[in-house]
């Protein structure tokens, strides 16, 4: 039986990637959707609020006010509306992750000087993140932001490092893209 | 009398792609693809003369004529490698180094079976060999389903149903191959038929997708992303290029 589980797993896996490319083409053919410097202005701007709102959402300050100086009620409507600020945060750094992704695809795919190490490296990259994104907003919602702060911590210091490997490829790929990612990606990491 | 309307089927339906190609005149377009349709109708009128003449013989003369049509397989996947992949030259560098992986593990597997003396063999039965040319064909499918996902190239209905049919057939096979090498699995007529049904699907399905010709959308010259360069500036346009220029000289940026 267990020499017949690698034919059963890539019969399996083909078949998954084939469902996915099918619903890929069909759902995205018409919407597909690259950063443009329009958006990039945008973002540029939002930057900085955007560091100083993650480090708000996920910082110990507030809660520590909360916790010393209202009653419990308070402190429970806190983690509840603070828990939907953390994921809708989680969702847009998952968002702005995906941008640039398919910024990256969209000039890596009609360039000539494509590299397979950094690629497949990149691809990983980019699933891991998306894995870890995922969990963490599980993470949230179960337990909230404040018991959760020191994961996304370290998520996002590994989101930083992510971003200098794009910028990196972007500059060899495409120098004007290369700004693109860098607006994007500029997260700071959260004070445990 | 299932697998004999099934068969009929088949025959029919593979007549009938090659018919509306050479009707339409576009079987030059897919020339890889339409030499393997040609050599499986073939195979099959072959087998049905075999079956109707020599009945005893057939057992035989199915597994050689099978791992004939498995062989000529990889010309399915070569057109799809060639039809898709043409007007990327990034994604064919990266795709051929995927391609040179999944060839350097074949080689180490065949070679560490030569020298432990056990393990793979070609000779062991004609479904094991045919089940391990159908695995390498899902891995090499796999390697250009990824690549054309990744990179969301476009792809044109033709090229769009040669792959979705192939695929599903190769995984249906590779799934029926190495459960039928299971002691129980194998004589059953239910699961023998499987792959058959799954082989008139594709027909199916390519006579669909094919049924006018239906090029594959090139790189959009015109795209999004293109359209805001110029926006950005002139000036980017022409560091872009001396850039580009200096990167194919082997400079760094």
């Amino acid at each position: 039986m267990s020499q017949l589980l690698p034919y059963l797993f890539l019969g399996l896996l083909l078949s998954a990637v084939l469902a996915w490319w099918v619903w890929d083409a069909i759902v995205h053919r018409s919407t597909a959707e690259v950063l443009t410097p329009r958006q990039h202005r945008s973002t540029a701007r939002s930057v900085g609020s955007q560091r100083d709102l993650g480090e708000r959402i996920f910082g110990t300050e507030d809660w520590d006010f909360v916790l010393h100086e209202t009653p419990s009620e308070i402190q429970r409507m806190f983690q509840r509306e603070r828990t939907v600020l953390a994921l809708a945060w989680l969702r847009r750094t998952r968002r702005q992750t995906s941008q640039v992704m398919r910024a990256h695809v969209a000039v890596a795919r009609q360039s000539e000087d494509l590299q397979i190490v950094v690629e497949i490296k990149l691809a990983l990259n980019y699933l891991l993140f998306l894995g870890l994104c995922n969990s963490l907003i599980g993470w949230v919602w179960l337990l909230g932001p404040v018991r959760t702060r020191k994961i996304v911590g370290h998520t996002l210091q590994w989101a930083a490092r992510q971003r200098a490997a794009f910028a990196q490829l972007m500059a060899r790929v495409d120098p004007a893209s290369c700004r693109v990612v860098g607006t994007n990606f500029n997260h700071g990491t959260v004070r445990n | 009398m299932f697998g004999q309307v099934l068969w009929w089927t088949e025959i029919a339906a593979e007549a009938l792609l090659l018919a509306r190609a050479i009707g339409t005149k576009f079987y030059t377009k897919y020339t890889s693809f339409y030499f393997y349709v040609t050599c499986v109708l073939l195979v099959d009128l072959f087998r049905f003369g075999v079956f109707t003449t020599l009945p005893n013989s057939y057992p035989l003369f199915y597994w050689r004529t099978q791992f004939l049509a498995a062989t000529v397989g990889y010309a399915v996947i070569l057109e799809m490698y060639t039809q898709a992949l043409k007007k990327y030259r990034g994604v064919v560098r990266v795709a051929n180094g995927l391609l040179l992986c999944i060839l350097a593990a074949v080689m180490l597997k065949t070679i560490a079976g030569a020298v432990s003396g056990s393990g793979w063999s070609p000779g062991e039965t004609m479904a094991a060999l045919e089940r391990d040319m159908r695995a390498l064909q899902a891995a090499l499918l796999l390697v250009i389903i990824a690549l054309l996902a990744y990179y969301k190239i476009p792809t044109g209905k033709n090229l769009m149903g040669i792959v979705v049919g192939y695929s599903c057939y190769v995984a249906t096979s590779v799934l029926c191959l190495g459960f039928g090498s299971l002691p129980g699995f194998g004589p059953r007529p239910a699961w023998r038929s499987v792959q058959p049904i799954a082989y008139l699907a594709t027909l199916l399905i390519w006579c669909l997708t094919l049924w006018s010709y239906h090029p594959n959308p090139g790189p959009d010259p015109g795209s999004k992303i293109e359209r805001d360069y110029k926006l950005l500036s002139d000036q980017t346009k022409r560091i872009l290029s001396k850039a580009r220029s200096y990167l194919k000289m082997g400079g760094e940026l």
